[in-house]
């Protein structure tokens, strides 16, 4: 299956023009900045480092996140059928896709967390210590995004 | 003046040093996107409060991002540098890397201009206050510009020679 998706018309465009894997590369990169920076953000926020930032704001912005999401994960498939029997044997790829999906699912479970708090309590003033441990396990997710996915040129 | 610091760098130890551990590269690397990441993402909170949008974040509040964006920006000026010392002759010469570096200067201009004029003003903001010109102009100029960085960063090893 993976290797009759290289041979498609979309993953030969990728893999063979000059310009488009560079490209698709460099939005990767800007949409990689927008989920992890605010995710990051706002899970730093969730474990107590800049008071004053309201952390129910980070509702709306968490849209902004998942456009980010979105890019790369349009970028991340076209990059992915030019080369895809390469990565899917490629391990730090595969821990690379699991921690994203990991991160995403608590961006989700972190969301409806905060918005149930907030219509219970009426502010954020007070973040549960599991809602911490969550933001903790998320940003560990996202680190772990970035380690393997930049080793994936190297194993 | 790239000419000038590649020569410097190819004739340090520092160069046959990282050049030397196979390992340092990927470490490098990978601390320069976190850095990105901590940089890019507080300063899409900046930003975008100061241009208006997001006004649930209280502006003055929205400054104690700041520790966080330097110090991305801290890790990435060491990791490039270092970067710079281990291959100068791939990085002096090569377009990408020097319109990347035209833009952190910008960017670090612009900076200077939301220390000096928009941030005195943001003090007496309140959720209501709609923003100025010259701080949506500075806000999205700061974003626009790192934008560019990391298109130009990214396109480094396909670009050629400038």
């Amino acid at each position: 299956m993976f290797a009759w998706l290289e041979s498609t018309p979309i993953a030969m465009w990728v893999g063979l023009s000059l310009w488009a894997y560079p490209l698709l590369l460099a939005v990767h990169i800007v949409g990689l900045a927008i989920v992890v920076g605010i995710f990051s953000m706002r899970d730093m926020r969730l474990l107590g480092l800049f008071p004053g930032l309201q952390p129910a704001a980070f509702l709306p912005l968490s849209r902004l996140a998942w456009v980010g999401f979105i890019i790369n994960a349009i970028s991340g498939i076209l990059l992915f059928t030019s080369q895809a029997v390469t990565f899917v044997n490629n391990t730090p790829f595969l821990i690379k896709i699991a921690a994203i999906l990991a991160g995403m699912a608590l961006a989700g479970v972190i969301q409806s967390r905060l918005r149930g708090e907030l219509a219970a309590v009426g502010n954020l003033s007070e973040i549960s210590s599991s809602t911490r441990t969550i933001a903790m396990a998320s940003l560990a997710c996202w680190l772990t995004a970035i380690v393997a996915g930049r080793l994936i040129a190297y194993l | 003046m790239l000419d000038f610091f590649a020569q410097v760098a190819l004739d340090s130890s520092l160069n046959q040093w990282i050049q030397a551990m196979y390992w340092l590269w990927p470490v490098l690397e990978i601390t320069h996107f976190v850095g990105l990441s901590l940089l890019m993402g507080g300063l899409i909170v900046m930003d975008l409060r100061m241009a208006g949008h997001f006004r649930g974040f209280d502006p003055q509040a929205s400054h104690k991002l700041l520790p966080l964006v330097f110090i991305g920006f801290g890790l990435n000026l060491v990791t490039g540098i270092l970067f710079f010392y281990g291959d100068p002759m791939r990085y002096s010469i090569n377009i990408g890397f020097q319109i990347k570096m035209i833009l952190v200067v910008i960017a670090g201009l612009n900076a200077l201009l939301y220390y000096w004029k928009v941030r005195p003003l943001m003090e007496t903001w309140n959720a209501a206050t709609a923003p100025p010109a010259i701080a949506k102009c500075v806000a999205y100029t700061s974003l626009t510009v790192w934008t560019g960085v990391l298109l130009c960063g990214r396109l480094i090893p396909y670009v050629g020679t400038g």
